[in-house]
């Protein structure tokens, strides 16, 4: 149980055993099906989500109720609003399962808890803070000038398994380009890579 | 000769969907904790057991999707399935029929119930078996073999219809249609009640009998309704198969491929480091191209 929380848990923070059974003691946790929502827009959220299993999404519906795809979290990933979490305004986004997910719910006083237990896990969370600020950046620069191969291989490069787990129309979407152009970036890199000999 | 005895009768469990189109028992791995060392060669098998699918103007199915490292052989009872491959491989099979797919180097795939047939509707009925393949043939040419009905190889044992269709490898001197990079006997036997059959196997085997239609007695001793799983025990070679009623029986046996398995969806391979190998490859087209 939470073998992937604890196994981030002893190398970002280098918990022991009984430090581990000492912060999670009242640790919340809960099992999602595909398709629940854990966030709604107008919500306020108070806590990150770690995914111990499974796979969440954060995504915004336009006006015209067009679905935005902002991140794709699966096993090992983090996944919040900011504004809400730490700013504590109502959310813009939605945060729903696309598999049956189990995840850990991360709120300050959890990280007060940790960080007093192991003085290195704030600099490990500053690290995660500044890791996350860069994907941020990398994810700007791209949706503003890369073509949708390079989206498409940086897409890849970054959640090589999602390909298999989430439908084209949702990486699509993550992509910033139409489902139709999906399918002409995989057509045209199989003819390039397929080597039928 | 020793007798090979059954080890366990493995009952079938919940049923769930692949894609749409088939509503399958898992019996290997399953819940039952047949690993895929256990049944090495075969790391998987499907069955979807006799079940009505209504006229449907869409085929139901599953659509693409990669596989890499082995073998996916469908086995057909009822029903019409569509094939087609990024490899070219492709075609319709339909009762009696046995599609063996080899994945090998990867390839992409779908398999619908057939147009016309799905338009109809009508009582479905098939296995699906994955079978490993070797390091050695795991980065092979994919391949494709079709054997309908009417080529299958068969041992007559009576005029009132009971028989032993060989699909590969080899029983009383009759030879499989079916190529293998392994020792692996697939047979079909339909025996009619009372009849009954003896089968002489490698000792070593990983070997496994699921009955299709009917009902059997092993060796005089168990039981073994339809659409249970009888799992032999490593030892011994000659087991006899006798039929309570009408029955189908299908016999799995192989030689064991004594390599480190690591499994990850629809890839098969040695080593972690080869299934994300895999996943790479996929992602970038490594494995052609095919529409929805």
């Amino acid at each position: 149980m939470l073998d992937n929380f604890r196994r981030f848990l002893e190398q970002k923070a280098g918990l022991t055993a009984e430090q581990f059974s000492e912060v999670t003691a009242d640790l919340r946790t809960a099992r999602f099906k595909a398709g629940e929502i854990l966030l709604r827009q107008g919500d306020v959220c108070d806590h990150t989500f770690f995914v111990e299993e499974g796979l969440l999404r954060l995504y915004s519906i336009s006006d015209n109720g067009k679905e935005h795809i902002l991140q794709f979290a699966p096993e090992n990933w983090f996944i919040s609003d900011r504004s809400s979490a730490y700013f504590g305004e109502p959310s813009e986004y939605f945060i729903d399962a696309i598999e049956d997910t189990t995840v850990v719910f991360l709120d300050k006083e959890f990280l007060r808890k940790v960080s007093d237990a192991s003085p290195s896990f704030r600099s490990s969370n500053d690290y995660l803070l500044h890791n996350h600020i860069r994907f941020l950046y990398k994810r700007v620069n791209m949706l503003i000038s890369d073509t949708a191969e390079q989206r498409y291989l940086s897409f890849i490069e970054l959640y090589p398994d999602l390909t298999l787990r989430v439908p084209q129309w949702m990486i699509a979407s993550y992509l910033g380009i139409t489902p139709e152009s999906l399918s002409r970036v995989r057509k045209e890199l199989a003819r390039r890579n397929f080597r039928k000999d | 000769m020793a007798t090979k005895q059954i080890e366990r009768v493995i009952a079938p469990e919940s049923k769930h969907f692949v894609g749409d189109g088939f509503l399958v028992y898992n019996m290997i791995p399953g819940s039952s904790g047949l690993t895929m060392q256990r049944m090495s060669p075969f790391i998987m098998l499907d069955y979807n057991a006799p079940y009505y699918f209504p006229p449907s103007d869409t085929p139901k199915g599953v659509g693409v999707h990669p596989h890499r490292g082995f073998e996916t052989v469908t086995i057909a009872y009822k029903g019409k399935v569509e094939h087609h491959d990024s490899s070219g491989g492709g075609g319709v099979i339909e009762e009696g029929d046995v599609q063996w797919m080899t994945a090998a180097s990867g390839v992409l795939h779908k398999e619908f119930h057939e147009k016309e047939w799905s338009k109809k509707g009508g009582e479905f009925q098939m296995v699906q078996l994955w079978v490993n393949l070797p390091a050695a043939h795991k980065m092979s040419k994919p391949g494709y073999q079709a054997i309908t009905d009417a080529q299958m190889q068969r041992y007559k044992i009576d005029e009132a219809g009971s028989e032993v269709k060989v699909i590969s490898g080899e029983y009383m001197g009759v030879k499989g249609a079916a190529k293998t990079f392994t020792p692996v006997h697939l047979y079909n036997a339909t025996l009619k009640a009372g009849v009954s059959a003896t089968f002489d196997l490698p000792a070593k085997y990983n070997t496994a009998l699921l009955v299709i239609e009917g009902s059997v007695t092993v060796n005089g001793t168990h039981k073994v309704p339809a659409n249970n799983l009888g799992l032999f025990a490593n030892g011994g070679e000659t087991f006899a198969v006798e039929a309570t009623t009408d029955s189908v029986v299908l016999i799995l046996s192989g030689e064991p491929i004594d390599e480190p398995i690591a499994a990850h969806g629809p890839f098969v391979m040695n080593t972690r480091q080869e299934i994300m190998e895999a996943f790479h490859d996929y992602n970038v087209g490594k494995f052609g191209y095919l529409e929805d």
